[in-house]
């Protein structure tokens, strides 16, 4: 029996060594319970004392450090909303969105379109120039929008502008777009991110390489980009926009961690972050010279129910469930008091949004209506979605409410390709496993149309095509949502989504939940920075004032 | 290896002094393990566990699935001793319910590991060529994984859930279970009367189960024990990582997993369920060192 003859000398000393690394622990343990308690005790003083304080900064390069990495530096070839952030500095569209998603007038000066929304003619501003030198003009708007129409591009951004059938130079500062078809969204297409205008002679000299040497004309030129270091972008002294930058650099930093983003901006390192986890903003705002900004955003969570599936077919059904959620206490538990409830189904900074009568949170109702529908006895069901701790939250939620009208549900999280594959890649609509699906949207042209077409319309929509995973299918609000793109006629559009809205509520094919906040922590001295309600960055007119 | 000493010379000593009195092997077991202060300790801590698993559902100060919405993340006090977590439940109750859960897949999964680990282990000992060289490579593959990455893979083909982790945890244990099982069988079957046996003309199987699986016994309790501390980990960090149990189930890794979020405004929330982990994995293996020194045939004789 050698093994124990092999072991026995190890085994004492192993027990020996447990003691020590026990009592170890054990003392560890006791400084880190005291370290907890005297570290509360502090902060509470220091609260009130330091809340005025002023921090302080030296020269004007300003460090922004924000989640993910940038795919890239070419706008109609990226389809993230930070990446398109950064783009925004360097590079300007005809127009473009304020800080409430409104359209405002950018390179143009002004527009116009036709009444069945298919041609629109732009008025451009004269005495602008490119980075590069080049003149901007109708034929770089042209050259650009050429470009992104054209089917053989493979740019991922070309879905968008597909309907433009040509693109005419009437005169040095006018262009005119014809679309194939009407498309009453359109001008919210064009102030969409991946609207932005390459300069022609980049364009022609670098080809698709733009996405690493971006030249636009906007208020920060580009210097360099090490993909996992960070961006740098200075002031272009020849800004069309009197006064503007106010900064003479910014570095753009991807920083993964949540926790090394906060301790960045609470040591002076980054002068903005983006975004802040919801549960630390309490814990960070008012200290150390540090704001968290907490907007409301065009981001909403909903939870999709399968319409074709039993007992989500029965509507009676679904607005039980819709009853059955507090949605006051999803924002407080799950989003940490950072969201409002969701009140339609799109954010009511998206245009068009047309508020409704939210479901009251009221179980005897949620009952009654269960037991109306034939499932007294509530019944057993699956919820999917993503395997982040804040969607497995969203989910443990709600399954804790549904426990209330007996309704029990299986919280099933997965990963982002398991999900594709059994979400997505669905061929037929009958074969569809989905029961119950927590979600989220953020419609960036800040349109209606894009809150809602993709996610509830009709058969058109279903995956693999589209995002509709309720499977609802209501030809009124498919003939609504026809409506409303067929004209630009603002008013109509606008009754047509308000006709569509009020049907998807009353049908309630989702249980829905709330709007987020968008949470951004900077230095008190920074202004002119803030987050659109889509979730991407404003910084062209940032300023240092102290 | 001064405390070998001194533990070889008294037993030596009472031998001496108490030679007439004949002792069962369990006894002598018995006295030999109550010499090891902390193992002994540790066997009533794990008795305790045990208890505590039976009746812990029904001793629990709160509902372990009722939340309290007004009542989120707040410290240890009074009426919640380890605090409140995300969603106002009492963690002090969901740490007691859960330690059924640990001890559960702890104790089973080594124990499915163990049975098949001896079994093959048995053949490979006592049969030897090709069956022994077939048995022992597999062994030697899955040896070269890390355990957890195993594990983990396992769980890729099988899918999340408890029961899937039992099986992952089992699967991982098998190899060492057959190699210390081989070695055994190894030593016992050159032994004369083994060789006697045979002679007589008896099956393999009669050798096998009657003669040769006796003497591994004492080797396979004792790693059978220090492997239940490793099988509570590692399936507390699959359900950390979200493969094993599946909320709202109170396991403990899966609430070290829910706390992560908050280790900077409410630690209590992952130190809790952290402790118990320690603190079961710690008197297994404390048990298992124990169980080892007292079975350990060299001071039996």
């Amino acid at each position: 029996m050698h093994i124990f003859i092999k072991q026995e000398s190890k085994g004492e000393l192993g027990m020996k060594k447990a003691l020590s690394v026990l009592s170890l622990l054990a003392l560890s343990m006791v400084l880190i319970l005291a370290g907890c308690s005297s570290a509360s005790n502090d902060s509470d003083g220091k609260d009130s004392a330091k809340e005025t304080e002023k921090a302080k900064k030296e020269g004007k390069d300003i460090v922004i450090a924000v989640q993910d990495n940038f795919t890239g530096m070419d706008p109609h070839d990226t389809n993230d909303t930070l990446s398109g952030s950064v783009q925004k500095t360097m590079l300007e569209g005809l127009v473009g969105f304020d800080k409430n998603m409104n359209v405002i007038p950018v390179l143009a000066e002004e527009y116009l379109a036709n009444d069945d929304a298919t041609e629109f003619t732009f008025k451009l501003r004269q005495n602008v120039t490119f980075h590069d030198g080049t003149p901007f003009n109708a034929e770089a708007v042209k050259v650009n929008f050429d470009r992104l129409a054209d089917p053989e591009s493979g740019l991922k951004r070309h879905s968008l502008y597909s309907l433009i059938e040509k693109t005419e130079v009437i005169d040095e500062y006018e262009v005119k777009f014809t679309l194939s078809e009407p498309f009453g969204a359109m001008i919210n297409t064009f102030a969409h991110p991946a609207g932005l205008i390459h300069s022609p002679k980049a364009l022609e000299e670098f080809g698709n390489d733009v996405a690493r040497n971006p030249v636009g004309t906007g208020p920060f030129k580009f210097v360099e980009w090490k993909p996992s270091e960070g961006l740098e972008i200075v002031k272009n002294e020849d800004y069309w926009l009197e006064g503007f930058p106010k900064v003479d650099k910014i570095t753009f930093k991807p920083v993964a961690e949540n926790g090394s983003r906060i301790a960045m901006l609470q040591t002076g390192e980054a002068d903005f972050i983006y975004p802040v986890p919801t549960e630390q903003v309490e814990n960070i705002n008012g200290k150390n010279g540090i704001e968290v900004e907490s907007n409301p955003s065009i981001i909403v969570r909903y939870m999709a129910m399968n319409t074709l599936k039993k007992p989500y077919d029965d509507v009676r059904v679904r607005q039980a469930l819709n009853h059955a959620i507090n949605k006051e206490a999803f924002i407080k538990v799950v989003m940490n008091n950072q969201g409002n409830v969701l009140d339609s189904v799109i954010a009511p900074d998206v245009q068009f949004y047309a508020k409704q009568d939210a479901y009251a949170f009221d179980l005897e109702k949620a009952k009654s209506l269960l037991k109306e529908a034939g499932y007294e006895n509530g019944f057993k069901t699956k919820l999917w979605g993503g395997n982040n701790s804040s969607a497995i939250k969203a989910m443990e939620f709600l399954q804790q409410q549904l426990a209330q009208i007996n309704v029990e549900v299986e919280v099933v999280p997965m990963e982002a390709g398991t999900l594709s594959d059994r979400i997505w890649s669905v061929q037929n609509a009958e074969d569809a496993e989905i029961e119950l699906y927590y979600a989220g949207w953020s419609p960036s042209t800040g349109d209606a149309d894009w809150g809602m077409r993709p996610l509830l319309g009709g058969t058109e929509a279903y995956p693999p095509f589209s995002y509709n995973v309720a499977y609802y299918d209501n030809p009124k609000v498919d003939e609504s949502i026809l409506a409303a793109l067929q004209t630009a006629d603002l008013e109509k559009r606008g009754q047509a989504y308000e006709e569509a809205q009020n049907i998807i509520w009353e049908d309630a094919p989702w249980a829905f939940l709330s709007t987020d906040n968008t949470l951004a922590g900077k230095k008190n001295y920074l202004q002119g920075v803030y987050l659109l309600p889509d979730g991407s960055l404003s910084v062209s007119e940032i300023e240092i004032v102290e | 290896m001064v405390e070998i000493k001194l533990s070889k010379k008294e037993a030596y000593m009472q031998m001496t002094s108490e030679q007439m009195k004949t002792r069962t092997p369990f006894s002598e077991f018995w006295r030999k393990f109550k010499k090891q202060k902390l193992a002994f300790i540790s066997f009533f801590l794990v008795l305790f566990l045990m208890i505590l698993a039976v009746v812990g559902p029904f001793i629990a100060p709160y509902d372990i699935a009722e939340p309290d919405y007004e009542n989120v993340l707040s410290g240890p006090s009074a009426k919640h001793w380890a605090g409140t977590d995300a969603y106002g439940r009492d963690i002090f109750s969901r740490i007691i319910a859960g330690t059924q859960i640990s001890l559960f897949v702890g104790l089973s999964s080594v124990l499915l590991g163990a049975v098949g680990g001896t079994v093959l282990g048995l053949l490979a000992g006592y049969y030897g060529k090709w069956i022994d060289r077939i048995i022992m490579r597999i062994c030697d593959v899955l040896l070269a994984f890390p355990g957890i990455l195993l594990a983990i893979g396992i769980i890729a083909i099988l899918g999340p859930g408890l029961g899937n982790v039992i099986v992952a945890v089992a699967i991982f244990s098998i190899p060492v279970f057959a190699r210390i099982v081989r070695s055994s069988t190894l030593a016992v079957k050159s032994t004369l009367y083994v060789e006697a046996t045979k002679s007589i003309g008896a099956q393999p199987r009669r050798i096998i189960w009657k003669h040769i699986f006796p003497g591994t016994i004492s080797s396979i309790i004792v790693y059978f024990t220090m492997r239940i501390g490793s099988a509570i980990l590692t399936a507390a960090s699959l359900s950390f990582l979200g493969l094993g149990a599946q909320p709202p189930s109170p396991e403990w890794g899966a609430m070290l997993s829910g706390g992560r979020d908050y280790l900077n405004i409410a630690p209590h929330v992952t130190l809790f369920p952290g402790l118990a982990i320690f603190f079961t994995v710690l008197v297994f293996n404390l048990l298992g060192d124990g169980l080892r020194d007292a079975l350990d045939p060299k001071i039996k004789d």
